[in-house]
């Protein structure tokens, strides 16, 4: 299935909400520890399995997330590392973008997300504690919702009341808020360790899934919310995203830290569906298209970003790139090429990889043990 | 700084689910000194479709003028077979190219001109491509490639051929007509006229590089070119030339094929150098042996936008950053001119933002050993960097074609070396008094996989499967 490489560390991937063919990727240089960004647009090629490249717009900083506009299919919503939101058009050359830039966050912006049934607002979430709402017309923003005791890490619409949205956040609580009331309106301690993302039910407005550090992901009803309808335990690492399907009421999507996409229905008792491993750091990034029904898009900090069809394995076109290159045999030269052949090769090139690549460039000692720590296999 | 290891906490945190009650890694956390370096050019990847790329460089073999492969050979078949080349081995149309720009140095300048533009028509361009010629004596070919990528920046065109070319056994270094006698009052242009040789004794006597360095330098030389040649490093960059050789005592034509340098002498030693004679001063220390030799030869290179190579999955060579300066032509004191490779490095180095530590690989022509030694000792570059393929005192040094040919090696060089050798610098003293360096990257990780050819079948078997 289609592949594309970035040459940023991938962190955020949407799919259009009007052409199935288009997605966005948000990435950024050195893990998103220090360096720029690269907002990119890409076309899923009608004949070919090819990602090409549409557009792609630079940043000062890095894009740790996105959002497409529901209202305009040219509008982008940028979260930035810098605690800028940036408004893109991709009708409009690269230099006469960005449109908007809002600064009001005070630290780095985690996730943006667009509201879906009124399509005139949009939500950022941030490490500065707050929630942001804003519209794409005021240069200043809505409203600021200042509960949250530690980084706010993700902020998601109800699909179906335009004025609900719910928040995660690192001080362990899943918030639900009205944009009519003063305060929040529920306060859900959802997990003993931090909360990286949650996304409403797109079939029940009433459930919604958590992400935590402690590696699991819970269902919540908010009609009754003492205990979880459901916890769904299978990764390794911290859930850095979790997904409702667009299309099925049970299916839901996450990413983690121990580097694999999962697929999970919440009703069965056995819930793992799938697990996709093609990503060889971080995954941090993972989306469900809402015009086709099963189309998969993830990114990492491997640079690279995936769209694939479920059931069927991400990494096809890279293995038969490297069958017939060959060039999955020259450690070093290309790290991508070859990975996937053994684990004991795919060891030999991140070895490679962290002599000559990324890895050691970034003048940070720590990352590169925030490396180690994310591997399961020790190098 | 302080925000890199706040983001970093924050990461860290989502890994360390058993301590994330408590947010007191402070103590754990401090920026330290990189291995790889911390100059801010390395760390950048990015990838503009405007950059300049180099995606073909290709040059003759060169040979003794007078007494070589290409003494019976006019200067415009030389030119013709590496235009021709940087457009077949791409599959470009000729007729896409905006302009050919040819650095020479000895010809008569419109004759010369005249001879390229007929090259060029006997390449196979047409006759809607222009071509001009440019002279900035020895970094002439450097200066060409320079002046298309400068023009492709500025968008005169997206397409572009930097070459150089010299037959010095067509045209012997000679000064028409008589000297303005003014020159006696003005010291400085007085030492324009100095022979280069005696400039190359300036330089050894003032910062004292002693005749055995230079003949040392010299073996060192050939020993290099010797081993790039056996095996077989050059064959990548030269163009064979179908040509014909006529015995001087006979008088008799033989068609001949030369595709081998043939000034390279590998079992040259310092005690047989050091025979020699000075060549120019009495009690100097420039000999035949340790000057860089008088030779024909020319070379191509085929210079577009990022954007176009990526577009027609040309692969890319080298690289000009469209956001940095990359060339530099500096001025030094004509009397001792061979020291312009000492002020230009720096130059074009910290013009592309780097530092000198950034550079994997150089090309210092060897104009004369003393010179060259100067220039590696002042700047203290690693000599395990420099000419690994031998320099102009064994390949030879074609005036106008050496900045050209050097790119040809230079960049075939970077290509084996792989990711390694990201930075590589090409330069030479230029008589009269001025110095020219340039920076080329070397194409870099993103483009591989951009370029990769479609896969329309596929067996999703691994190679050892099969």
């Amino acid at each position: 299935m289609p592949f594309f490489k970035t040459p940023f560390n991938g962190y955020s991937v949407k799919f259009s909400p009007f052409y199935e063919s288009r997605l966005a990727v948000a990435t950024a240089q050195n893990f998103g520890i220090l360096g720029n960004g690269r907002l990119h647009v890409l076309d899923l090629s009608p004949t070919a399995p090819t990602l090409s490249n549409l557009v792609s717009f630079d940043t000062a900083d890095g894009v740790y997330d996105l959002s497409w506009s529901e209202s305009h299919d040219s509008l982008l919503i940028a979260a930035i590392a810098d605690g800028s939101v940036k408004i893109y058009d991709t009708a409009l050359p690269p230099t006469a973008n960005p449109i908007r830039s809002l600064h009001e966050h005070t630290r780095e912006v985690h996730s943006t997300d667009y509201n879906p049934t009124r399509r005139d607002s949009f939500l950022t979430a941030s490490w500065d504690d707050t929630i942001k709402l804003w519209t794409v017309d005021r240069p200043t923003s809505v409203r600021t919702f200042k509960e949250h005791a530690y980084c706010v890490y993700n902020a998601a619409w109800n699909p179906r009341h335009s004025d609900v949205f719910c928040s995660a956040s690192g001080d362990c609580t899943l918030r639900i808020w009205d944009v009519r009331e003063a305060g929040s309106t529920m306060i859900i301690p959802a997990h003993e360790f931090e909360i990286l993302a949650c996304d409403w039910n797109k079939y029940d407005d009433c459930v919604i899934a958590s992400a935590s550090v402690d590696k699991s992901i819970k269902l919540w009803d908010v009609r009754n919310y003492r205990v979880p309808i459901a916890v769904l335990n299978g990764h390794g690492y911290a859930v850095r995203r979790v997904k409702f399907s667009p299309h099925r009421r049970n299916l839901l999507a996450s990413c983690s830290y121990d580097m694999t996409v999962c697929l999970w229905d919440f009703m069965v008792e056995d819930a793992l569906v799938a697990r996709y491993d093609h990503h060889t750091e971080f995954a941090v990034g993972v989306d469900m298209s809402v015009l086709v029904e099963g189309l998969l898009a993830s990114t990492g900090w491997d640079e690279l970003v995936y769209v694939w069809q479920q059931g069927m394995d991400p990494r096809a076109v890279v293995l038969a790139f490297e069958q017939t290159s060959g060039k999955g045999k020259k450690l070093g030269d290309s790290y991508l090429c070859g990975m996937y052949s053994c684990k004991l090769e795919m060891n030999a090139i991140r070895w490679n990889r962290a002599m000559y690549g990324s890895a050691l460039r970034c003048s940070w000692k720590l990352s590169i043990n925030l490396f180690v720590v994310g591997h399961p296999f020790d190098v | 700084m302080e925000k890199a290891i706040n983001r970093q906490r924050v990461l860290l945190e989502h890994l360390r689910p058993s301590n994330s009650s408590s947010h007191n890694y402070e103590s754990s956390l401090s920026a330290s000194v990189c291995a790889a370096g911390d100059s801010s050019a390395y760390q950048r990847t990015s990838v503009y479709g405007d950059d300049v790329v180099i995606v073909a460089a290709y040059r003759t073999a060169l040979c003794k003028s007078k007494r070589g492969g290409f003494k019976d050979t006019y200067p415009d078949d030389l030119l013709a077979p590496v235009l021709r080349a940087v457009i077949e081995k791409t599959n470009l149309n000729p007729n896409e190219v905006g302009d050919i720009v040819v650095g020479t140095v000895l010809a008569p300048g419109s004759q010369r001109a005249s001879e390229c533009r007929m090259a060029a028509f006997y390449a196979g361009f047409p006759e809607t491509v222009p071509l001009r010629t440019v002279n900035r004596q020895c970094s002439s070919g450097l200066q060409a490639v320079a002046d298309v990528a400068a023009a492709i920046k500025a968008g005169f065109y997206d397409i572009g051929i930097g070459a150089g070319l010299e037959s010095m056994t067509a045209n012997p270094m000679a000064w028409e007509g008589s000297v303005n006698p003014k020159v006696e009052k003005f010291e400085k242009a007085q030492n324009c006229l100095l022979p280069m040789g005696l400039t190359s004794e300036n330089v050894a006597h003032r910062f004292g590089v002693t005749r055995q360095e230079q003949d040392r330098a010299a073996v060192e030389s050939h020993r290099k070119a010797a081993a790039a040649t056996a095996s077989g490093k050059f064959k990548d960059e030269i163009i064979p030339v179908s040509t014909k050789i006529v015995d001087p005592k006979t008088g008799e034509e033989k068609p001949v094929t030369i595709s081998v340098d043939d000034g390279i002498r590998p079992n040259t030693s310092v005690s047989d150098l050091g025979k020699l004679k000075p060549a120019f001063k009495k009690d100097g220390t420039t000999t035949a042996g340790n000057s860089s030799q008088v030779s024909d030869g020319a070379a191509a290179v085929l210079l577009m936008k990022r954007s176009i190579a990526m577009r027609k999955g040309l692969p890319i060579l080298g690289v000009f950053r469209h956001c940095h300066r990359t060339f530099a032509a500096v001025g030094v004191d004509p009397a001792i001119m061979g020291v312009g490779p000492a002020v230009a490095i720096p130059a074009a180095v910290k013009a592309a933002r780097l530092e000198l530590e950034d550079i994997d690989l150089f090309e210092i022509n060897e104009a004369f050993a003393s010179q060259f030694l100067y220039c590696r000792n002042k700047l203290e570059l690693d000599p395990e960097k420099i000419n690994v393929n031998g320099g102009a005192m064994a390949i030879g040094h074609p005036l106008g074609a050496t900045g050209a040919r050097c790119v040809a090696t230079l960049l075939h060089e970077m290509k084996r070396r792989g990711k390694d050798c990201r930075f590589g610098v090409i330069s030479m003293c230029i008589g009269t008094g001025m110095g020219a360096a340039a920076v080329f990257e070397r194409g870099d990780c993103t483009d591989e996989l951009c370029n990769v050819r479609k896969v329309e079948n596929h067996g999703f078997l691994s190679k050892d499967a099969r």
